[in-house]
C-alpha cells in the first residue's frame, strides 16, 4: 500500500507538502528510540513515533522511510514540518496512540 | 575511484543537525555504487558514532575516508571521556543526559550498535577526549551486482 492510501482514514492527516504521495510503505515501525530504529528499521517503512523530534527526520533520511507517522495527536513542531519538505519526506498526524495507530493500519491492509 | 577525505566538525548537543556526517558518507558510498546493504551498515555506525559526539560530549570532529578498499572514520571529542569502556560496550548501559534521553537517545545501544556492524574498532578515551576508530571493508560483495 502507499503513503496516499493511509490518509483516507479520518484518524490520519498530511502535515507537508511532499512531491508524492505514491511511495510504497513496506512495514511499519513503532519505536521512540532512534538507536533501535536505525538498528532495525529499513528503506520505505513507516516510522510512528510520539517524538516530537527534528532528528525523527533524519533517522527517516538515512533509511529511506515512505513517512513519518506522529501518534497521539501531537502538535508537531514547525521546524519539524519545514525540514519535511526540505528533505520531501511526507510526515502525517495520527490522533490516535502509537499502538492503536499500528492496529488501524493493519485493519486496513499494511 | 579516487580517495575521498573529509573532515566534519560535530557539535555539543546539535540534535537538530546529528546525522549529517552519515548522510555525507551515505551519499557518497552510494555514488560509488556500493550495495544498499553495505551502504545500511555503513551509515547505522557512523549514525550512532555521530549521535554519541552530540549527546555525550563537548564537541569534536571526525575525518571520513572512503577509498577502495575501505571506509574509515575516526572520531575525535574534547571530552569529557568514558569512565569505563567495558561498562560503555555493554548493551543497555548508558550515562545518556535527560536532554538526550527526551531526544530518543540513550538507550546503551551506540556503541554495542558501532560494534556489531563495523569491521574494526579501536576507542581511547581520558577526560580531555575519546578516540573512536571504525573501519568497514569494501570487498567484490559490497557492490552492487
Amino acid at each position: 500500500m502507499k503513503v496516499s492510501d493511509i490518509i483516507l482514514n479520518s484518524h490520519f492527516q498530511l502535515l507537508n507538502q511532499p512531491s508524492t504521495l505514491d511511495t510504497e510503505v513496506s512495514q511499519l515501525v513503532s519505536c521512540d528510540l532512534m538507536s533501535h530504529v536505525m538498528a532495525n528499521a529499513d528503506e520505505h517503512d513507516a516510522l510512528i513515533t510520539v517524538l516530537n523530534n527534528i532528528n525523527t527526520l533524519g533517522v527517516a533520511s538515512l533509511h529511506d522511510f515512505s513517512c513519518v507517522i506522529y501518534s497521539s495527536n501531537i502538535t508537531v513542531n514547525t521546524d519539524i514540518i519545514k525540514k519535511a519538505n526540505d528533505l520531501d519526506i511526507p510526515i502525517i498526524k495520527s490522533s490516535l496512540p502509537s499502538a492503536e495507530t499500528v492496529i488501524t493500519l493493519h485493519k486496513m491492509g499494511f | 575511484m579516487e580517495t575521498f577525505f573529509q573532515v566534519y566538525q560535530i557539535e555539543r548537543n546539535d540534535i537538530g543537525n546529528a546525522g549529517s556526517v552519515a548522510s555525507f558518507t551515505k551519499r557518497e558510498l552510494k555514488r560509488r555504487n556500493l550495495s544498499r546493504g553495505f551502504v545500511k551498515t555503513v551509515t547505522i555506525g557512523v549514525y550512532e558514532a555521530e549521535i554519541n559526539v552530540v549527546i555525550h560530549s563537548y564537541g569534536g570532529n571526525v575525518s571520513l575516508e572512503i577509498n577502495d578498499q575501505f571506509v574509515e572514520l575516526i572520531f575525535r571529542d574534547k571530552g569529557p571521556g568514558i569512565i569505563n569502556i567495558d561498562d560503555a560496550m555493554r548493551e543497555g548501559f548508558s550515562t545518556a543526559s535527560p536532554y538526550a534521553i527526551e531526544n530518543g537517545f540513550g538507550a546503551g545501544m551506540g556503541l554495542p550498535n558501532i560494534k556489531a556492524v563495523s569491521d574494526e574498532m579501536e576507542m581511547t578515551s581520558s577526560p580531555e577526549g575519546t578516540y573512536l576508530r571504525i573501519r568497514f571493508n569494501i570487498g567484490e560483495d559490497s557492490y552492487e551486482s
